[in-house]
């Protein structure tokens, strides 16, 4: 690679912050992925950034050493054949499953993309420019980017997009992500290639936002149902979806991304993706009848990690598991009972029960180590003793009687049998409810306790926001599952939001981890590790955080 | 008075006769014994497991996956728990008790009940459509047809997903898989019974046709119909064994094989054996009861030759 | 002869109309508010009643058991005045209803309370405009005044009826939640054309009409059932024979101890350890049932071969024993003892004498037996990942989907049934004793 220098100068001319961030970052405040969070963030582009700042950690250069390696030599053709569950798909902006999304993605795509180093970069944007007071927010479109239809991507569908994420009708969870926007009319298109963003709130996550998995970019003709209309910008083409049975993706001739060796991507012929349960799914990866599977669960991971023809790949990822309850319902309105639960939580041990031990342990608040700006703090023991106290104290001298649900498709049904076991001796009786996942998902947001996977989400504020805050009438947002709002909390996080140094964010996050600890909703043992698990034929895979299938630039050696 | 007397004695010893015919038919069938002893074993192992079992069959108090060893007899499975326990409980809500909501748990086990529901049903809709003929004959048939109609486990899937889960629900399914069965077994013995003389005896003296069915017709067709719910048992514990796989069968927390085998499958590459043994459980309890009814089958035949 | 076979057409006719009864009033009395389950249990009274109207729950149960079964299109389109047509959707196949009018296919929507029509175009798409045909006006008994109505198709498959300045306020359901709007209608009639017709309704699992799914499925497990029975019963019946011949030697103990083992073996322990086995460690057969295309099963029969042999396993020891056990009673039989004593060679007793007694029970057993192996197929085809009716009825049933389970469990049945009809075709026609009773 030429080695681009760019000065101080430069830098400042993007934008008066960077240099500053610069400083940090030599004087080894700030880690490489915080520097480049922070420098993209204000509008310098990723490749600038990157060499600006020389990779001094391992884990971060590790996945580009092993593409250059790769790209040596590149072959075309073949066919990727994937086990997922393919569901309901209609309008991509309603998804509300990553499955979905990964059928999605590779059709269409978003305007930024958050990488498998967890640092967000312009994708069908050249950039993007914040305001200093971060309440403007200006897009630029790449102005070579084609729908599959042949239409050219302009301003023109980036605001219908909008449109279509801001409705109400169109139930997206973008909605609840992007309340800064007051509605449509905050969305103003300034030439065909422009777009401006005014927020009623400063926020540090649009980027991130922009990559959550509903907001892939649609045609501005788009009339609501996936399936009737695949029209995209990505490197493949719909061919069939059918739920339950199979969706079959197809390389398109002119995809606006160059390979490396000059050619439009993607690499790949086809991708047909079965839509098998796990069970089927692992038997299926050691047949040689797939090549990949979505989200392999800790015993596929046990099953096929020394199979030599298998190549697993892990990710630290903000992914978890939450013992979450409604503080709105009987008894967990009181904090001394959800406490007392919370201190059931022998993490080891669950984190070894449901995970083999294949993750971090955390404390009983949503902010990932992952996560830039994450505050470190002690893990709490088991302590049935203390927990049994505090319920006394709460009233439940006898103990009590409660039920959990939740859904058995990934290490839940461990988690809850674990808890179930651990928690009796505090005199929590624990009657389990466990369904299929579906049979949870119906009713995720209303069971008064139960275990819910969170997926990953890069920034800790975007989480945060989206599950443990109020709208502006006070109500709990639509992901609020424990309908917990705490006056302080909420400023604190408001303020996080707009807050660019990080070590003040830093300061800030300490204190919000703090209140989750101290009155929370949620028990939160261990932060999950993924795994992308793939046959050793196909190179350049990546294992994205957030099980995100990244295909465009997968190829297939012939061995 | 006397002579209604000596008839009740005879009665009574006629019957101590057949009970020890009966015994006489069980032990003098190799079969039959082997099959009884496969039985009763489960039956104490699920006796004991209610009083004593190695470990707590739910506590997750081992290491993962272990092969048999000393501690853990069968080994542990992947939440490490002590299989053998969670085997011997697994008994009890076969064979053993019965949970209803509500009222709590009555003795008992979800099979027992279920073939006994079955034969009880079967043995009403049989009896009458054998016995009465005619009409009532064509339209009970009729709807028994509709019944056996439906392949055995999308009924249960049916009525499962009408009725949600629960060892009541189960009784429930299997009784009306169970009676169709029942019905033309008992149908066709009454068939073969209502032109006896005795029958016409109790038709003259004026008898009501339900005596005749309960009192005259149904002792003289029992064993047969004992016999055919035996073999019942085991196809219940068969298919509470394939609900318990498809994770749809008697609710948690009591351990349950089908279920066991459901859980170990995933895990079947590093650890079969926790596979075998919840399977191993399943199919002796089920060659067990139908040796017994092969056994005694034979005899009885031979016994009427 | 003639009229042992109309009599058991009619019998299975209303076989079938008892299980299509029992059927949807059993799911429909299990799925007790259906409204409930779709918006859970912290909606308000109003949402479920507004739900529940669009959605023609207010309609009689027998009523909406006959849309179920044989569609309401040719009733409604009396109300409606023109007839209904029902478009299939090329990618998805959804059927949307359109009202023929004059040639011009028409559905309409209230908008602040004028009736805007949508004129279909040939290439899918529709044209609003403001709609000529007019309300007609009708005698209100109750409030003793007249009402201006319309009924027309809405934009949601429904035949409705509005009434004029009287947009009652409804709730949309969207994905957010129930959604107050007005200019709702005062009935809606959910259009179908019914399953006899080939309408069996969306599917709430996949959005997708029930029928785009099943088709192929049951395709896929007619194939599958069937090469398991071609598999199995030979092989059954000799081993049968063999074992029923050599009554009380080792042969025969031997297969009868196997086929015991093999029927007391749970499906889904043999299907485990097949493809831990077979497919897993020894590579041999594909492990599990990949449908990489659709025609999969012809284009690529070996992801068969494991399910077929697990099917297999649990089918045989059953027709086996029976098999045996009808041989040993024929053997016993004394025309058989005659024509050995007469120094018949044996081979020529058994083969031309007591086989053909011999195989005539097991043979209407097996028929009897088909609806067995659909039990077993159910199992199978969930441990394979085997898309067919079996795992379809499964999912369905687990997910609550109760049209699919409706449709599938009546496939089931009619396949069951109509095999039995076949049997016993066939046991008459190889049978001529058999007495027409």
């Amino acid at each position: 690679m030429k080695k681009t220098i760019i000065t101080k100068a430069q830098m400042g001319k993007v934008h008066p912050l960077i240099p500053e961030y610069y400083e940090q970052f030599t004087a080894g405040k700030l880690s490489r992925r915080e520097f480049l969070r922070g420098a993209t963030l204000l509008g310098l582009s990723a490749t600038l950034a990157a060499c600006a700042a020389p990779a001094t950690q391992v884990a971060a250069t590790a996945v580009g050493a092993s593409d250059a390696a790769a790209s040596g030599g590149i072959v075309r053709g073949g066919t990727l054949r994937n086990a997922m569950q393919l569901q309901l798909l209609d309008h991509p902006a309603r998804l509300s499953w990553i499955e979905g999304a990964n059928v999605v993605r590779q059709v269409g795509e978003y305007l930024t993309e958050t990488g498998v180093d967890n640092i967000t970069r312009p994708y069908l944007l050249e950039k993007w420019v914040a305001s200093d007071d971060l309440l403007t927010w200006t897009l630029y479109l790449r102005k070579d980017v084609t729908f599959n239809n042949g239409d050219s991507m302009n301003a023109d569908d980036v605001v219908f997009s909008f449109g279509e994420w801001l409705n109400p009708d169109i139930g997206s969870s973008m909605l609840g992500l992007l309340s800064y926007l007051n509605g449509p009319e905050d969305v103003e298109k300034v030439d065909d290639y422009t777009v401006r963003l005014h927020l009623n709130s400063p926020n540090i996550a649009v980027p991130e936002h922009l990559f959550h998995y509903p907001a892939i970019i649609l045609h501005r003709d788009f009339e609501g149902d996936f399936v009737k209309q695949p029209i995209g910008t990505g490197a493949f083409t719909l061919e069939e979806y059918s739920e339950g049975e199979r969706a079959v993706l197809k390389r398109r001739e002119d995809y606006w991304r160059m390979g490396e060796d000059g050619q439009p991507l993607p690499y790949l012929d086809e991708i047909i993706i079965v839509s098998i349960d796990k069970d089927a799914a692992v038997a299926a990866m050691q047949s040689n009848q797939v090549d990949t599977m979505y989200i392999p669960r800790p015993s596929d991971w046990l099953a096929m990690k020394d199979n030599p023809e298998l190549v697993v790949r892990p990710a630290q990822t903000s992914q978890c598991y939450t013992v979450r309850m409604r503080v709105d319902i009987e008894p967990w309105n009181d904090v001394r009972v959800r406490n007392a639960l919370k201190m059931c939580q022998d993490r080891e041990k669950i984190l070894q029960l449901a995970y083999f031990g294949e993750g971090d342990l955390s404390i009983d608040a949503h902010i990932a180590p992952v996560a830039p700006s994450f505050c470190e703090k002690p893990i709490p023991a088991y302590d049935p003793q203390g927990a049994k106290a505090l319920l006394a104290e709460a009233g439940y001298p006898n103990g009590l009687k409660v039920v959990l649900s939740t859904k058995n498709d990934e290490a839940e049904p461990e988690i809850a049998q674990a808890l179930k076991e651990l928690a009796a001796p505090a005199g929590f009786d624990i009657e389990l409810d466990i369904t299929d996942s579906g049979g949870y998902w119906d009713r995720w947001t209303e069971v008064p306790l139960g275990i819910t996977a969170w997926a990953h989400r890069p920034l800790a504020v975007m989480l945060l926001s989206l599950a443990y805050t109020a709208d502006s009438d006070g109500n709990p947002v639509s992901w609020n599952e424990t309908r917990w709002v705490d006056d302080e909390f909420s400023t604190l996080l408001r303020k996080a939001e707009k807050t660019l140094d990080l070590e003040e964010r830093r300061g800030l996050m300490c204190q919000l981890e703090q209140i989750m600890q101290d009155r929370g909703p949620i028990g939160n043992s261990f932060w999950k590790r993924v795994w992308n698990i793939t046959n050793k034929k196909f190179q350049n895979v990546k294992s994205h955080p957030s099980s995100y299938d990244l295909f465009y630039e997968v190829w297939k050696s012939e061995a | 008075m006397e002579s209604q007397q000596n008839i009740k004695k005879k009665n009574y010893s006629l019957r101590l006769e057949r009970i020890s015919q009966s015994l006489r038919l069980i032990f003098s069938s190799k079969i039959a014994i082997i099959g009884l002893s496969m039985f009763v074993f489960w039956v104490v192992l699920g006796i004991v497991s209610i009083f004593w079992t190695p470990y707590e069959p739910n506590a997750t108090q081992f290491a993962q996956n272990l092969t048999p060893n000393a501690t853990n007899w069968l080994g542990t499975d992947h939440l490490g728990r002590d299989i053998l326990s969670r085997l011997m409980t697994g008994t009890q809500v076969i064979l053993l008790k019965t949970r209803l909501p509500g009222i709590g748990v009555i003795p008992g086990g979800v099979a027992l009940w279920g073939v006994f529901g079955s034969l009880l049903l079967g043995t009403v809709l049989g009896l009458n459509a054998g016995y009465r003929g005619g009409w009532t004959d064509q339209v009970i048939m009729q709807f028994l047809d509709a019944l056996i109609a439906f392949p055995v486990i999308v009924l249960y899937l049916v009525v499962i997903s009408a009725l949600g889960r629960g060892d009541l629900v189960v009784i429930l399914a299997i009784t009306v898989t169970g009676a169709p069965g029942v019905a033309r077994l008992a149908r066709s013995l009454a068939l073969d019974i209502r032109t006896r003389d005795y029958i016409r005896a109790a038709e003259t003296r004026g008898e009501s046709p339900w005596y005749i069915m309960f009192k005259e017709i149904l002792p003289n067709v029992s064993s047969p119909l004992l016999v055919d719910g035996m073999l019942r048992v085991g196809y219940a514990i068969f298919a509470i064994g394939t609900l318990g796989f498809l994770g749809i069968g008697l609710p948690p927390p009591d351990p349950d094989w089908g279920n066991m085998v459901n859980e170990a499958r995933r895990n079947i590459f590093s650890n079969q054996l926790a596979v075998i043994w919840p399977a191993l459980s399943i199919s002796t309890l089920v060659i067990g009861l139908n040796l017994f009814a092969d056994g005694l089958n034979e005899e009885i035949n031979r016994f009427q030759k | 002869m003639a009229r042992f076979l109309i009599r058991s057409l009619v019998s299975t006719i209303i076989t079938m109309l008892l299980v299509s009864l029992a059927l949807f009033f059993l799911l429909e009395a299990g799925s007790r508010d259906v409204t409930v389950r779709i918006l859970g249990v912290f909606s308000t009274p109003e949402q479920r009643a507004s739900l529940s109207l669009q959605l023609g729950l207010d309609q009689p149960a027998i009523v909406r058991y006959g849309n179920w079964l044989i569609g309401n299109d040719w009733r409604v389109q009396r109300k409606i005045g023109y007839p209904l047509e029902a478009i299939k959707n090329e990618k998805t196949e959804e059927r949307e209803w359109w009202a023929n009018v004059n040639g011009q296919l028409t559905r309409w929507k209230l908008e602040e309370g004028v009736l805007i029509a949508l004129l279909r175009q040939s290439d899918g798409s529709a044209i609003e405009q403001q709609a000529e045909t007019s309300w007609k006006t009708i005698d209100d008994q109750e409030n003793g005044a007249n009402k201006q109505v319309f009924w027309g198709v809405d934009t949601k498959n429904n035949a409705v009826k509005w009434v004029k300045g009287e947009g009652k306020e409804i709730y949309i359901l969207t994905k957010a939640g129930m959604r107050k709007e007005g200019d709702g209608a005062q009935q809606y009639i959910p259009l179908t054309k019914g399953l006899l017709r080939g309408d069996a309704g969306l599917s709430l699992q996949t959005g997708r009409p029930v029928m785009v799914t099943l088709l192929p499925r049951i395709r896929n497990t007619v194939v599958l059932a069937g090469v398991a029975f071609l598999v199995v019963v030979p092989i059954a019946l000799l081993l049968g024979i063999l074992a029923g011949v050599n009554e009380g030697r080792f042969l025969d103990r031997f297969i009868s101890i196997t086929s015991l083992g093999l029927t007391a073996t749970p499906e889904f322990v043999t299907g485990v350890f097949l493809i831990l086995i077979f497919g897993i460690w020894l590579k041999w057969f594909p492990a599990v049932s990949v449908f990489l295309r659709p025609d999969a099963i012809f284009s690529d029969p070996k992801i068969m071969v494991l399910p077929v042999l697990t099917l297999t396993a649990v089918e045989l020891g059953y027709i086996v024993r029976m098999t045996r056990t009808s041989m040993v009673t024929v053997m016993q039989s004394t025309y058989i003892r005659t024509a050995i004593i007469k120094g018949l060679p044996y081979r020529r007793v058994v083969f031309r004498h007591a086989l053909r007694n011999a195989l005539m029970a097991p043979i209407t057993v097996i028929m009897l037996h088909v609806n067995w192996l659909i039990g077993g197929v159910v199992v199978v085809e969930t441990i394979f990942g085997f898309p067919g009716l079996g795992k379809y009825i499964y999912e369905s049933a687990i997910f609550g989907d109760f049209n699919a389970i409706e449709a599938a469990a009546m496939i089931t049945v009619l396949i069951a049934v109509v095999t039995r009809l076949v049997g016993d075709f066939a046991y008459t026609l190889l049978n001529p004793r058999i007495r027409y009773s």
